[in-house]
């Protein structure tokens, strides 16, 4: 049926509104503190076949594709068990739809009249959820089974009553049983208040108008992303983002192996395609991401970066894209491989390679290059749970999320946001310290931005954080279980020639210090990879940094006022102003001509020759804001220098030079396996512009990751 | 009969200042100024001359007689809004500096929607305070309140003068655990009176004894920051009333839901951030209580925005977690929930998905709305209302141009390719639709069925449009308050004087032996007992505990007897928050087996403002219309009656469609509707019972 603008509009404000209480009514019932104070959550409304119509902005990639779950029980238990009014099913099982285990999702049929006519469903990260190891995450899981064993859908609640024996099978599991009840009460009354208030809608409008809303929700906002898409010029874009963890080669188990994932993504009229098939093998446990997982990074990403101002309508935008992977792979893996620590590791770095895409398919046009965005915080290192035992003697295991720290992305129109958290999780807040302290023996020994971790750029990315704490009022060494990653090089990529934020650190020291200089000045020693067995005990203390977000464009083309400012600020250093933007800045004061010589003096570095004038105006067809495809060649957009033919290796052609990891962030360069990593910062050959950045394997060559297709 | 004593309540809004006297018999007279911004004491002024006025009386005859004079303004909201607030220093726990620019990572929380979904628009909260100007001192006491690091004096004294010489106008001082523990911020101030003599200054354990550094910190911060200039306004009106012989009380209208003394409030500001919207809640609560009504959903249509506040059982429930501009609180304030959907909301097609949107965009007070002719040509919700002939007057000196109210919403017609009308009506019903959401998201979140309240429509626009948003809400009625218009004023002037002293505990079992917590209570008291030395009055003080379930985030506050607390009251105390608990969660949610806790204790203090009940209104007559105009009702052009709405007597009813008509607003009967005046003037709408007759319209209308 189809429904006028009016209807269309009242619905769709009712939809969200009904989602939003749905969240509202979570937290409220749970009153715990993973989803009321930290907001890892979400809540999802969808179409009788699983669509997402509406999505609630917590934690969004927890939500996005709970398609697959509905898809999943529609198939399996239509019969037997069977799908009635007032039932709901629980699972936790990332090879059916969750993230990884410790994300427990709820979803509900809702009947009208006797017919499903839509289903709600909510998630929530628990703090525990059985398994070998306090928390889930078990980096020495060689498989599966060595994880929290995942919960396929389980019809928890029949004809609108809770199976006890089901409730209580699910909470024998956890070492926090009475957290996870408080949570599974909520997503109960969640999911009861979506129904209600549903039916609500049902009652005044009826179930064909609903569902002819929902369908032209979707139709409409797929017809509205496609445009977008048609908007953009057609092309290919690569990228590519590197986890560490051990590999199995024949019966050896190899640490801190490197895996790759990696993104070919072309958009030709009006659909995109991504391709992650090039990735590598799977991981024998913990990091990788099973397919749930892809889509729904994917799809975040898709909203976030790709979807300014239109109804975020997952099950529209899947319309208009095709996936592909392989399986086996360490985005899509195989059962039975571990997945528990995915949201941390491989599902970051699935994030990052689509961001990146995106931000160069944006950049194509020279109206939607404003919209274009660098990557943000991934979960890094800092990214844990933590175990113990209380002053009284009891174990204790929690989450700190105090990773949530790490900066924005900058975009083509302005800096990245400061100490905002990952993109993909708008609304996850970390606690404050007086709160973890309270309910746990802990002393915070600094919380606080970072300086100079911000990814520089023409706009910069936001700064990272840095914190540490010591066990206090209590005996007992406290456990870490760290995800590990971004330690041994950047992970959040610049664009455009901006450059990567700080990678990730972690270490357990004598003592707090200020910032990492301390640990990185004049020691020799590497410092230890975090294991299964990191653990800080009372007379240490825990450091961990958050990454910057990335940078956009040349850092040398930056306001250098802009610079003075965040040095007043102390998110950079005076060293690091000229180090970073060439901008110099003596007793307090910006020295303009010095700063002008020694930007000239950076470009003529980079080239070895003087630079040519940036003064040509923008002629042929764009391709980037870096370059322009005039009479079948590759041109600087800035000086006219000719690149190479068009279709050719643009970056292979560029003037380039080759650092250390560490040389955006010393303390990378102290972690075992760096060494195996590059920076490459690549420039126009005759102007010195730099236009691109890139974090990659030694002896590897330059990635490609702009081709324009014609025709 | 003007009588004196005079209670006068006046509150500063937006664009309109109101007053609203009432004599020693309960009667009631109004006043409305134009808020002069730049200087909002001449808008008081002026709008109080308006008033007394009204009476017949001169100002200073009226201020000379009167007993109280309470105010909400928005001096302090203003200064936070417009960047005007003090130049602010923070001095903070070494290591800790960056707890307010941090923000917990806040990026989203308080958007409007619109800018949730779109990653450009994310951004953290403004800072108050440079970082340049946010010093951490060396000292650590941790969360059993006890001195880990000694609190570094000389590092302090050094910190204090860094300040000053960067010309800091205020100190705000927050240190970790201070609630415990404020033996380091008091030792700070100290110093910092020692060093920079007569500066103001905040300490974050006094102005907010919270758990939870982020909120606490930014609640000093921002006292500090709006501080200077609120104590100058309230030094200001204080004395400009003196010069015209006022000797009674003046209170300010606190977002706490009582009023205080100016001077309280002018050593704590942050308390009369949104005293407007309180004020309108509290004037509800006041009025519902005299007509039996303890559940009401108070709505609030305004130019730029609508704001929904909830009467529960009498109380004004508390927000759980509060933010003014974005910024995390930690002092109480009544739940306020807000979207930017008024009357010059502008609609506009979506270009992604063909809807018909309403806002987030305002045509705001310049131009306006296309009818106010002034330039304006995108359509608003008040253009719409003129097209379906809803409005005909706008108040004050605007006259209505009707052609461009109707060229505007046209734009949007032909885009819908429907007739004007009808895309008018779909404006007003998107409209209504998001406020009828905004009141579902304010009461099914917190637990509550619209069902079982009340809905008081009041702000000059509201009346225009409550019969379309409170259609398919379900609630149990509808009422317009006579004073409508002026509300919040009347709030002020009809509030009670509240003194509220709170303190987070470390939580702890809510079992006896209650240890420090009893002489922490006796403590609050003390406090809030003192703030009304000298008054007259009948001072009720209640003691409260703030309750939870172990391992839980929200807590409920009970109140308890005073004096030593036994078994008996503890066991009551916990019996009334299960109930409470269960009110709002759920019938069996709080099992017996969950160990409660004690994580806060308070203390308020309460004085009731004597009142004489309004007079009864003249009772009888029948209603006879005015005069007529076409209005569109149900998709056709009808003749509606018009009612000149002050003339009405109390026990008459019309049946729509009608507009019952003041100088300040425009009352919309919708067909099938009914408005009854009630004893005291307030418009009461209901349902038409489907058996009854419509008389009048068919004899009258023309």
């Amino acid at each position: 049926m189809s429904v006028g603008a009016i209807e269309l509009e009242i619905i769709r404000h009712r939809l969200e509104t009904i989602n939003a209480d749905a969240g509202e009514t979570l937290v409220r019932v749970s009153g715990s503190q993973i989803a009321s104070e930290a907001g890892d959550y979400n809540t999802a409304l969808m179409t009788a076949d699983g669509s997402v119509v509406a999505c609630s902005k917590s934690v969004v990639v927890q939500s996005t594709s709970l398609n697959l779950v509905v898809a999943d029980i529609l198939a399996h238990y239509a019969d037997n068990p069977g799908i009635n009014e007032g039932d709901q099913f629980l699972t936790n099982d990332p090879y059916v739809g969750a993230l990884h285990q410790p994300d427990v999702t709820l979803v509900a049929p809702i009947f009208a009249d006797g017919k499903l006519i839509a289903w709600s469903g909510c998630t929530v990260h628990e703090a525990d959820v059985g398994g070998p190891v306090g928390g889930g995450f078990n980096q020495a899981a060689r498989s599966i089974f060595d994880e929290p064993l995942p919960i396929a859908p389980i019809k928890l609640v029949e004809g609108g009553r809770v199976r006890a024996d089901i409730e209580r099978d699910i909470l024998a599991r956890s070492r926090t049983p009475e957290l996870n009840a408080l949570d599974m009460l909520g997503q109960i009354a969640a999911n009861n208040a979506a129904a209600t208030r549903l039916l609500e809608l049902v009652e005044r409008y009826g179930a064909d108008c609903l569902s002819g809303a929902m369908a032209q929700l979707l139709d409409g906002t797929e017809a509205a992303f496609r445009r977008r898409l048609a908007a953009l010029p057609d092309g290919r874009w690569r990228d590519i983002a590197f986890l560490q963890h051990e590999k199995r080669e024949g019966d050896d188990y190899v640490p801190n192996a490197i895996y790759a994932v990696r993104l070919t993504m072309t958009k030709r009229g009006d659909r995109l395609e991504l391709d992650f098939s090039d990735s590598d093998d799977q991981a024998p446990g913990a990091v990788n991401s099973a397919y749930p997982a892809l889509a729904n990074f994917v799809m975040a990403a898709l909203l976030v970066h790709l979807c300014q101002g239109m109804p975020w309508v997952p099950g529209a935008i899947w319309r208009a894209i095709d996936l592909k992977s392989r399986p086996g792979t360490i985005i899509h893996a195989e059962w039975p491989a571990g997945v528990a620590m995915s949201t941390g590791t491989s599902a970051q770095a699935i994030r990052n390679v689509t961001t990146g895409c995106i931000a160069r398919l944006l950049d194509g046009s020279e109206e939607l290059a404003p919209l274009a965005m660098a990557s943000s915080q991934s979960t890094g290192a800092g990214g844990m749970s933590i175990s113990g035992l209380d002053a009284q003697g009891r174990p204790f295991h929690t989450l700190f999320l105090d990773e949530l720290t790490g900066g924005s992305g900058a975009a083509g129109s302005r800096d990245g946001a400061d100490v905002a958290g990952t993109a993909t999780s708008p609304g996850a807040m970390p606690s404050n310290v007086e709160t973890n302290e309270a309910a746990f023996p802990v002393l915070y020994l600094v919380r606080g931005e970072l300086a100079d971790s911000a990814g520089p750029g023409r706009h910069r990315g936001g700064s990272g954080a840095i914190w540490s704490y010591r066990p206090h009022g209590t005996a007992s060494a406290i456990a870490l279980n760290s995800m590990a990653q971004g330690l041994q090089h950047p992970s959040t990529l610049g664009i455009l020639g901006g450059e990567p934020g700080s990678a990730s650190g972690i270490a357990v020291a004598e003592s707090a210090g200020a910032g990492w200089d301390h640990l990185v000045d004049g020691r020799n020693a590497p410092l230890p990879l975090p294991d299964v067995n990191l653990a800080v005990s009372a007379r240490h203390v825990m450091i961990a940094s958050s990454q910057g977000g990335g940078g956009l464009g040349d850092p040398i083309e930056r306001d250098p006022a802009a610079v003075l400012d965040d040095v007043e600020e102390g998110l950079v250093t005076v060293a690091g102003a000229l180090r970073d933007y060439g901008v110099v800045i003596a007793d307090g004061a910006l020295d303009e001509a010095a700063t002008r010589q020694v930007r000239i003096d950076r470009r003529r570095e980079r080239l070895g020759a003087e630079p040519l004038p940036r003064d040509r105006k923008r002629a042929g067809q764009r391709l980037s804001s870096h370059f322009d495809v005039a009479d079948g060649e590759i041109v600087c957009a800035g000086c006219g220098t000719g690149i190479c033919a068009s279709g050719g290796p643009i970056l292979a052609s560029l003037r380039s030079r080759e650092a250390d990891v560490g040389d955006r962030f010393p303390l990378t360069s102290l972690y075992p396996g760096s060494e195996r990593f590059r920076i490459r910062y690549f420039y126009c050959p005759g102007c010195g512009t730099q236009v691109d950045v890139q974090v990659g394997l030694a002896g590897a060559p330059p990635l490609e990751t702009t081709e324009a297709l014609h025709g | 009969m003007t009588i004196p004593p005079f209670l006068i309540g006046s509150d500063t809004g937006g664009t309109f200042t109101d007053t609203v006297i009432v004599a020693g018999d309960g009667s009631t007279y109004v006043g409305k100024a134009l808020t002069t911004h730049g200087a909002l004491m001449d808008g008081v002024l002026a709008s109080i001359g308006v008033a007394c006025a009204a009476m017949g009386l001169p100002r200073d005859q009226v201020l000379r007689d009167a007993r109280l004079l309470a105010h909400g303004t928005t001096v302090g909201l203003n200064a936070l809004l417009t960047g005007s607030g003090a130049k602010v220093g923070l001095l903070t726990t070494a290591g800790f500096e960056a707890t307010l620019p941090m923000a917990r990572s806040n990026k989203i929380h308080g958007l409007a929607e619109e800018e949730i979904t779109d990653a450009l628009k994310w951004r953290k909260p403004d800072l108050l305070v440079p970082r340049r100007r946010i010093i951490g001192v060396p000292e650590r006491i941790d969360s059993a309140g006890a001195v880990v690091v000694p609190l570094d004096e000389d590092a302090a004294r050094a910190a204090v003068r860094r300040l000053t010489d960067l010309g800091v106008e205020a100190i705000a001082i927050s240190l970790l655990w201070s609630v415990l523990n404020p033996a380091h911020e008091r030792r700070l101030a100290e110093l910092v009176a020692e060093e920079a003599p007569g500066l103001p200054v905040t300490l974050s354990s006094h102005i907010a004894p919270r758990i939870g550094e982020y909120e606490r910190t930014a609640t000093a911060v921002l006292n500090a920051y709006i501080a200077p200039l609120v104590s100058e306004y309230l030094g200001n009106v204080e004395r400009a009333l003196a010069d015209e012989g006022f000797k009674g009380r003046f209170l300010i209208m606190t977002m706490g839901g009582g009023v205080q003394l100016a001077r309280t409030v002018a050593g704590a500001p942050i308390h009369l951030l949104q005293s407007g919207p309180v004020g309108g809640i509290s004037a509800a609560r006041h009025l519902g209580a005299s007509l039996g009504h303890d559940r009401i959903i108070a709505t609030d249509v305004g130019g730029t925005s609508f704001d929904v506040g909830l009467v529960v059982d009498g109380e004004l429930p508390r927000a759980q977690k509060p933010r003014i501009d974005r910024h995390g609180l930690a002092v109480p304030f009544v739940d306020i929930a807000s979207i930017g959907t008024g009357g010059g909301s502008i609609a506009h097609v979506d270009p992604a998905i063909g809807a018909l949107r309403v806002g987030p965009e305002s045509a705001g007070s310049m131009p306006g709305p296309a009818c106010y002719g002034r330039g304006g040509t995108r359509p608003t919700v008040t253009d719409a209302a003129v097209v379906l002939g809803h409005v005909d007057r706008l108040g004050g000196a605007v006259t209505l141009d009707r052609e461009a109210a109707r060229r505007a919403v046209a734009t949007v017609a032909d885009q819908l390719g429907m007739p004007v009308e009808q895309a008018a009506q779909g404006i007003v019903d998107v409209a209504c639709a998001q406020m009828a959401d905004l009141v579902r998201r304010a009461t099914v979140q917190r637990g509550h069925d619209p069902r079982r309240f009340m809905l008081y429509a009041y702000g000059g626009a509201a009346p225009q449009y409550v019969g379309r948003y409170a259609a398919d809400l379900g609630v149990a009625g509808v009422v317009i308050p006579r004073l409508g218009p002026a509300l919040s004023a009347w709030g002020a002037v009809c509030s009670d004087l509240t003194v509220l002293a709170e303190r987070d505990l470390p939580p702890r079992a809510f079992a006896l032996p209650l240890g420090d917590s009893e002489a922490v209570l006796g403590e609050l008291e003390a406090q809030a007992r003192s703030e009304f030395d000298g008054l007259v009055g009948t001072l009720v003080v209640e003691r409260r505990v703030g309750l939870r379930f172990a391992r839980q985030i929200h807590r409920i506050e009970v109140a308890i007897p005073s004096g030593r607390l036994d078994e008996a009251a503890i066991a009551d105390a916990e019996a009334e928050f299960r109930a409470r608990y269960e009110r709002i969660v759920g019938r069996g949610a709080s099992g017996s087996a969950k160990a409660v806790e004690l994580v806060s204790v308070g203390a308020e203090a309460r004085i009731a403002v004597p009142h004489t009940a309004a007079p009864k209104g003249q009772i009888g007559g029948r209603a006879e219309p005015t005069g007529s105009r076409d209005a569109w009702f149900e998709g056709g052009w009808q003749k509606v009656p018009t009612y000149d709405l002050p003339s009405l007597c109390s026990g008459v009813g019309v049946s729509g469609p009608a507009f019952l008509e003041s100088p300040q607003t425009t009352l919309v009967v919708h067909p099938g509707m009914r408005a009854d005046l009630n004893e005291t003037g307030d418009v009461v709408m209901s349902p038409e019972p489907e058996n009854v007759v419509i008389p009048l319209r068919a004899e009258n209308g023309r």
